[in-house]
């Protein structure tokens, strides 16, 4: 509520939590991640019961291609540490680096998700559909909720840059950037645990 | 603090002024009424259910009707009614209790009580379609599905409860951020009252349980709608799946529910007996560790799926430790009245009714918790019996309590003592009429959700007798009602501190409460502030600030609009298989949520400057109220 | 609001202090490492299952632990609640989630 509250001009080394709005912000969307963590580990518990269940379709280590899963991590890890720098510019309130790294987190986050929705292609095209087994839903459901996290972040992450070039960095601007480089982060932090579950694992047999 | 951004206080009126509100208080009355007003549903669909079991063999529902009612009773009264409620409380009293001027998202809050209004509704309107949600509340599969369940009764409860989920998951995160960041100087955690702890609690359950829910929702959802495989053998799913799912979100559910009606037991009962509530620090730890072991126990309600005797064994034990932490608040509330003088206002007739009734509650579950007796008891109506001694003989009256006690504070008159005496006894003993006798059919093999009994069973007298005790509590309500009406004639003229005994920091303020709660942030010097001031001979709380212009978020119909984009979505995705709308049901529901988003991108894209009260009109009400 | 007095103090608290990119690039460094390692152990293949079932998980904990620590600063002060949130959303997905998982897939 008291985002105006700063002396104008001053923006103290961390603004995202110079105003007590952005202070709730921080803590609630730390709760909120708190929260998405049991979503996460849900659909992790319905996968692994469920990944067994493949029916005639293709089994996991037949089907996952190495390269492809490399390939994304790499862009999605890559993209959570440029979205570090872009936090830092922030820090030494670098209103053009905090565009470029926010940028580049963009354009590395949309390449991974372009990726991903070439792989499902790809296993469609091999008999590894939405309904073709127990296997396959849960694997579609577990990957496609954290690809829709992906694609929700690039959203956000736009409107962000806009607002960015329009306002510049100020205590209102400053927690909506740190929140998305929270989230881009858990989205990296979850993308670990499904390489290494999912594609590492269902390769290993 | 800059006067930069004071702009015109733009105030709107009338229907608009609810619709795009966002101060807690009347998001709490909207919170009341909204729950209130599906209690009654739930409450005509619990009286319907007990009319066609009233007499053996009885005809005057049709089956189908009834696994509608019985269905639809559960999920109202839990979803719809007994939380709403709840959340009503925590939005009137919360920020008053831990002395903020508001939570800590008020835009947020909005949103929270829009979606919940708006996923009832679409729960609700299936009675309309004609297709309603009828198999039972837990909705296990594979009786939910498509093989079994054609119609569309089941996506609307999937898609109803997701869309009124997502209300009350940002509700918690909004509670608990205020609570840890909005609280007056001086208010420790370790200060605060229990009503507000137990919310806290509350909020932390619904922050990990309900995105289990949601993921649970999810996969029933895309089984029915896209054909996935989750919950079908035959294609490899696992039904028990889904009751491990549906009860790590459904028991920490129970403590959601049971915990605040703890808290507020706990303020009417220290109150009205002019005591500091005993063992305060125990009674926070309980609430914690009740919290905790409720993650741990879901398994209880799956005892007979074959989980086998070591785990059986293990949730046993983990189950009957909750009966300590429990006990612990039992012994604590009749400590607190021991050698207290004790009023009995309606509010703390409620409150001791409670207690008892609690423990009896308390004492089927520790029967039921034993694994090898629960063989018997499962799935009859000793377990009907069972949770509804802790949900109605424990949360409907903590919420009974409750609403005799804060309504003064909300709504600035006094509910009347003498209707509500006989709401009190008239409620109470229809309570037990209905629910005690259940044990026993239970006990005699009677099983829950079943349409009709034969005659000579020995079960006639029983039901006869819980029939008459369910017309009670209905006539019980209704009064209860009526002296809400006759209430609202009266006029606003109550103090600060209308029970005169008031402890905590809502009882320094008018009543009701000004738009900004508190003129003065005030300072807090010990648990149960004001009495602590009270007892050193001060009239007021110490002010930690000067009386100044106050900032307040603006009104929007955002939220509004947010929900109403679900609420599309929602339908048009549940109509969305060939055999229905096909593409145009797809098309429907990405507008709807077009619509969703859209409203968020304009929230982030402009920036609420707010607006502030002045000085002159903060003063001009202390003139009046003082 | 309540919170004015606190904003001037927590605004300067730590200035000075320039934070590197280095210890971020590091951390960098070894998630790239952990997550070859992990890649490479499969591809490796002939090595007893449960054995690297075990070891994808702790390398995937740990990768998770550094980039948390470092990339989310919830090694720095201030994140008590952070810590909390998250710590109890893993206990919640340990006991319930996995242990509903064993039961059933056994």
């Amino acid at each position: 509520m008291s985002s105006h509250s700063h002396v104008e001009g001053q923006l103290p080394h961390e603004p995202e939590r110079a105003t007590l709005e952005g202070r709730n912000k921080i803590t609630g969307f730390w709760l909120f991640l708190g929260g998405e963590t049991v979503l996460f580990g849900t659909l992790f518990a319905a996968y692994l019961t469920l990944r067994g269940q493949i029916m005639d379709g293709p089994a996991p280590n037949e089907l996952f291609d190495f390269a492809l899963v490399a390939v994304a991590t790499a862009l999605l890890l890559t993209s959570s540490l440029t979205s570090v720098f872009s936090m830092q510019a922030m820090h030494r309130h670098d209103v053009k680096g905090l565009i470029g790294w926010l940028l580049v987190t963009l354009v590395l986050g949309a390449a991974f998700l372009g990726v991903e929705i070439y792989e499902f292609n790809h296993y469609a095209h091999m008999g590894h559909t939405f309904s073709a087994s127990a296997f396959s839903t849960s694997f579609y459901t577990l990957v496609g909720f954290h690809g829709a996290h992906v694609a929700f972040g690039l959203f956000w992450v736009i409107l962000l840059l806009f607002q960015l070039k329009k306002r510049g960095l100020n205590t209102t601007t400053a927690p909506k950037v740190y929140l998305f480089s929270l989230y881009w982060h858990f989205i990296d932090v979850v993308w670990v645990f499904i390489f290494t579950v999912v594609y590492l694992m269902g390769k290993v047999g | 603090m800059a006067h930069a951004h004071a702009h015109a206080v733009k105030r709107r009126t009338g229907i608009m002024d609810w619709l795009t509100t966002v101060d807690h208080k009347k998001i709490g009355i909207m919170y009341l009424l909204a729950g209130g007003f599906f209690f009654l549903i739930g409450g005509l669909e619990a009286i319907l259910i007990r009319l066609q079991l009233m007499f053996p063999q009885s005809d005057v529902v049709s089956a189908q009707f009834y696994n509608e009612l019985i269905t639809m009773h559960g999920t109202t009264m839990i979803f719809l009614a007994a939380m709403p409620i709840i959340f009503g409380f925590m939005n009137a009293i919360i920020p008053l209790q831990i002395g903020a001027r508001d939570v800590a998202y008020p835009f947020v809050n909005a949103l929270g009580f829009w979606t919940f209004f708006f996923g009832g509704l679409l729960l609700n309107i299936s009675f309309i379609a004609g297709t309603v949600p009828d198999a039972g509340w837990t909705m296990y599969a594979p009786l939910s599905g498509t093989t079994y369940t054609e119609h569309h009764g089941t996506d609307y409860y999937v898609i109803g409860l997701q869309i009124s989920g997502i209300g009350t998951l940002i509700g918690g995160i909004n509670f608990l951020v205020t609570i840890i960041n909005m609280r007056a100087p001086g208010m420790t955690f370790m200060r605060m009252p229990m009503f507000t702890w137990a919310s806290f609690i509350t909020s932390a359950l619904i922050l990990f349980a309900f995105p289990a829910l949601t993921v649970g929702l999810a996969a029933l959802m895309f089984d029915r709608i896209f054909n996935g495989n989750f919950f079908n053998p035959s294609a490899g799913g696992n039904v028990v799946l889904w009751e491990h799912i549906f009860w790590i979100f459904g028991h920490p559910e129970v403590y959601i529910l049971i915990l605040p009606a703890f808290g507020i037991i706990s303020e009417v009962v220290s109150t009205f007996s002019r005591k500091r509530l005993f063992g305060y620090s125990s009674m926070v730890f309980a609430t914690v560790l009740i919290g905790f072991l409720g993650f741990m126990v879901w398994a209880h309600h799956m005892f007979t799926t074959g989980l086998g005797a070591i785990a059986n064994a293990l949730f046993s034990i983990a189950t009957m430790l909750i009966a300590v932490p429990t006990g612990i608040k039992i012994f604590n509330w009749l400590f607190t009245m021991w050698g207290g003088s004790i009023r009995f206002t309606v509010a703390n007739m409620f409150a001791v009714g409670f207690v008892p009734t609690f423990v009896m509650g308390g004492v089927t579950g520790v029967m039921l918790a034993v694994a090898p007796a629960d063989y018997q008891y499962h799935d009859t109506y000793f377990v009907v019996a069972h949770f509804h001694y802790v949900i109605v003989g424990g949360l409907v009256m903590g919420i009974f309590a409750g609403m005799h006690y804060w309504w003064p504070k909300m709504f600035g008159r006094m509910l009347s003592e003498k209707l509500g005496i006989w709401t009190f006894w008239m409620f109470y003993i229809g309570f037990h009429l209905t629910f005690f006798v259940q044990h026993f059919l239970g006990l005699l093999g009677m099983p829950r959700r079943i349409w009709q009994y034969l005659d000579g069973m020995g079960l006639n007298n029983l039901n006869f007798i819980s029939t008459i005790g369910a017309l009670m509590m209905g006539v019980g309500t209704i009064m209860f009602l009526i002296n809400v009406v006759i209430t609202m004639r009266k006029p606003k003229n109550l103090s600060n501190d209308p029970w005169e005994d008031g402890r905590t920091l809502e009882w320094t303020i008018p009543s009701p409460a000004p738009e900004y709660n508190f003129a003065q942030t005030p300072l807090v010097r010990g648990y149960d502030a004001w009495w602590h001031e009270k007892m050193e001979g001060n009239t007021k709380m110490t002010p930690v600030e000067p009386i100044g212009p106050i900032h307040m978020p603006s009104p929007s119909i955002l939220p509004f609009f947010m929900a109403v984009g679900l609420f599309i979505a929602g339908f048009g995705f549940m109509y969305s298989k060939p055999a229905d709308w096909g593409t145009t049901g797809l098309i429907i529901g990405a507008a709807g949520l077009l619509i969703t988003f859209g409203c968020m991108a304009l929230r982030s894209w402009f920036d609420d400057h707010g607006f502030h009260i002045e000085e002159e009109e903060i003063l001009k009400d202390q003139g009046v109220k003082a | 609001m309540a919170g004015h007095e606190q904003t001037t103090q927590r605004s300067d608290v730590k200035t000075t202090k320039q934070e590197g990119s280095k210890k971020h690039i590091i951390a960098f460094i070894f998630s790239i490492l952990l997550t070859f390692i992990a890649f490479a152990l499969v591809m490796a293949g002939e090595i007893n299952i449960d054995f690297v079932y075990i070891l994808l998980v702790v390398l995937a904990i740990v990768q998770v632990f550094v980039q948390m620590a470092f990339w989310m600063h919830m090694k720095d002060r201030g994140h008590t609640f952070a810590i909390i949130a998250i710590l109890s959303g893993v206990i919640v997905v340990f006991t319930c989630v996995i242990m509903a998982l064993f039961w059933t897939t056994w």
